[in-house]
This record gives structure tokens, sequence and C-alpha cells, in this order.
């Protein structure tokens, strides 16, 4: 095995090891013992990869962020109409919220607690998300009249949504969470009934209807 | 009877508001100085954490700043985070009544929902301190305070839902369960970012655009561009 291998695995290992302490215990409680234990490493090799606690964590959300980016962008990729690239987006980030709900949790809501760096760096891998949505303007009727930060606050309340459920214990639940979601991102560009329908159709339910109001 | 303020502070380094009570024994009862110190503490808190950030501030600074004693601060106070929950909830409670009374001033939904949001906006544009206090200094300010944050955000849900009133069939399917919440995240994710960026003056000019996609669920977006656009 490559040292460059090795060591990618070394700071994945300590990243997840940080996500199940922060997400346990909140960041502020979080010390570099615990992780190293939790880990099962030596603190030596903490340090060869972090400077500090605040260091691993910004790590862990960027880590996280550009996994979650990259997994949308594909998913979004598969299709080329843009509501259907919505949905498929969405679908891809819920994924990955509901399969690291650890890594979920200290992104999503322990990064708004953690230091200033964590917040800002959180808000701004939200913008990351606006140009997916921006395409939204060149199919929509209304494209040229939509408030200008539009996309910054539908993101904002998918994001909300989403640490909201990640404050409760219970694990995220896609196929209610999901259709709700595109719905909310959909309506503004397509009117309500359009993007109900893709929201429905992503589901398996009803085809989208051919005429429209 | 009441307890001295802390002598070593010169009152010609009060700031004024703060200057109301001399120090030195008063004879004052024993209640009004105690709610006049938790204010001085409170409004101490809030200019120690504008100058150092809440991490870098110390109680030294708050008393200092609200000109009473170390001692003083523990009568009150059992730690920095407990002055900090209760100067947080002072602020929320003038914000609230802020926003409510401009809500409740308006005979209709949309012009009552536009009338909140402006106040919170002239608030926040107005109070550049307080609004990093109750929405950045907030975040790091320990699990209590996380807490009242969120739930005040999810205060603002029904001043939403509000809005569902008399709605066609057709209007009210457009809606989920969590459209008010997605709502009223997103407003404030959009006033946080410039709250953050220390862009406060840029608030009030987010009014058009925070009415129009609240307002769009239940009005349509050409009904709801129209009051974003109301002087």
């Amino acid at each position: 095995m490559s040292r460059e291998f090795i060591a990618q695995h070394q700071r994945a290992r300590i990243i997840g090891a940080l996500a199940l302490e922060v997400s346990e215990k909140g960041y502020r409680a979080v010390t570099v013992a615990d992780i190293v234990r939790r880990a099962g490493i030596a603190r030596n090799t903490f340090y060869e990869n972090f400077s500090s606690k605040e260091n691993c964590f910004l790590a862990a959300q960027q880590f996280a962020m550009s996994t979650a980016l990259a997994r949308v962008v594909e998913a979004a990729g598969e299709s080329d109409e843009w509501p259907r690239q919505v949905e498929a987006g969405l679908g891809a980030f819920l994924g990955y919220v509901a399969e690291e709900p650890a890594l979920a949790r200290t992104c999503m809501v322990d990064a708004l607690a953690a230091a200033p760096s964590s917040v800002r760096y959180y808000e701004e891998s939200l913008q990351a998300f606006v140009s997916l949505f921006r395409l939204g303007r060149d199919v929509s009727p209304r494209g040229q009249e939509l408030p200008e930060t539009l996309e910054e606050a539908l993101i904002g309340g998918v994001f909300w949504i989403l640490y909201q459920r990640l404050l409760g214990a219970e694990p995220i639940q896609i196929g209610d969470l999901l259709p709700e979601l595109v719905e909310f991102a959909l309506s503004p560009y397509l009117g309500a009934e359009a993007a109900r329908a893709v929201a429905l159709e992503g589901e398996g339910g009803s085809p989208a209807p051919t005429s429209r109001a | 009877m009441s307890e001295p303020v802390n002598p070593s502070v010169d009152p010609r380094e009060y700031p004024p508001e703060l200057a109301r009570l001399p120090p030195g024994r008063h004879g004052l009862p024993r209640e009004f100085v105690a709610h006049n110190q938790r204010e001085r503490l409170i409004a101490g808190l809030a200019e120690a954490v504008a100058e150092n950030g809440y991490a870098g501030t110390t109680i030294a600074h708050i008393t200092r700043h609200a000109a009473v004693s170390r001692r003083t601060f523990y009568e009150h106070f059992n730690s920095k985070d407990e002055c900090f929950v209760a100067a947080y909830d002072t602020v929320m409670a003038q914000l609230r009544e802020r926003v409510d009374k401009a809500f409740k001033a308006e005979e209709e939904w949309p012009q009552a929902a536009r009338a909140g949001i402006a106040a919170m906006l002239e608030f926040l544009a107005a109070e550049p301190h307080l609004a990093r206090l109750s929405m950045v200094e907030a975040l790091v300010a320990g699990p209590v305070v996380i807490e009242r944050y969120d739930a005040a955000i999810q205060d603002l849900v029904p001043y939403f839902e509000a809005g569902r009133k008399g709605r066609s069939a057709e209007v009210l399917a457009g809606l989920s369960p969590s459209t008010e919440e997605a709502l009223v995240g997103g407003m404030v994710s959009l006033i946080s970012r410039r709250i953050f960026a220390d862009r406060t003056a840029e608030l009030e000019s987010l009014l058009p655009d925070l009415v129009e996609f609240a307002l769009t669920p239940y009005l349509g977006s050409t009904a709801a561009a129209q009051v974003a656009r109301q002087g």
C-alpha cells in the first residue's frame, strides 16, 4: 500500500471518529483524546494529520460537502430536464445524509455551534448549490422576474428542514421528505401544480399531466 | 443592606446609560438594586461580546462594562453562558414585541406578514451588535442558547401559517406540512448570512425579495410580487 493511500484512509478514519464523537457529545465537549480513542490511533497520528480539533472539524466539513456535491452533480447529470435534475440531486443529497447520519449531524447541526470558521464554511458551502438551482431560471416562464435571492432562500429553507429532522433522534425518512422538498424547490420556477407532478413522479406516482393550467 | 458597586471603578468611566446607580451604599431596596445590576450585566455582556466575540469575552470584561463587582456577577449568574442566555432572551423579547406589534397593526394577512418582516429587518439593521449577538454569537454560546435560537425561528411559523386561512383548495394542495418551516428557514438564512458578513446595512433592502418569497405559496407569484413592492 502506498504512503498516500494509508494517509488518505487515516484522515478518513479520524474524520469518521470525530463525527461520531461530536454527534454524541457536541463539539465543545469533545477532546482530541476522545477522537484518538474512537479512531484507535496514537495521539501523534492525529497531530500528523491535523493541527487541532477545530482544524479536524473543518476537514470533516470539507470532506462531507465535497462528497455530497459530487453525488448531487452525478445524480443530476443523469437527466436532461432541469426539474428531474433537481429531483435526482436532492434525492442524492438526502441519500447521503441518511447514509452518514453522524457526519450529517456534525456538518449541519454541530457546525453551527462549533466555531466561527465552521459556520462561515457552512454558509459558503450552501452557495455551491445555488448554481444548480439557478439553471431553473432558464426553464421558468417567470425566469426574468424571480427575486435575485431566491436560490439562496430555497437552499436555506431546504437545509433548515434537514437540520430540524437531524435534531430529532429518528433517522431521516427520505420517502416522506424528498417529495416535499422537491415541491418546495421547484414551485417558484414551475408553479405549484407542475412542481407537485415532478415530486410525485419521482416517487413512481402518477405521471405528469399533459395539459398545464 | 445593598452591595456597593465595585469601588475600584472610577464613576467617570461609566457609560452614561449605566451611570444611573451611584457607587457605594445607597439605601435602595435590594430588589431594585438587584434588578438594575442584572440589567447592567446584560448590557455589559452585550458590549463585551461586541468587542471580543463570545469566546474571547471574560467575566472581567463583562463586569468592567457593567461597572459592577465580580461578586455581584456571581450573585446573578453562575457562568458566562448563563449571562448570555439572559442577554439573548432580553434581545429576543424586544424583537418579538416589535414584530408582533407590526404584524397585528395590519388587517389583511399579506400586509401583516410584510409589516412583520419589515419590523424584524429594521430592528436588526438598527442594532447591528444585537443582531450579531442573537444570530452569530448565539450559535457558539452553548446548548441552552442554541435551543432557544431554534425555538425563536420556529416561533415565526404561525405568522405564515395564518396565510393558509381562506385559501382555495388548489392553493392548499400546493402546500405541505413543512412549507412554513422551509420559508422561515430560508428567510433567516438570508438574514443570517448578511449579519455574519457584517452587512447589516443591506438587511432592509432584502424586504421585497423576502416578502415575495414568503407570500408566493399563498397568493401566487404575481400578487406576492405586488405586495412585495408596496411602499
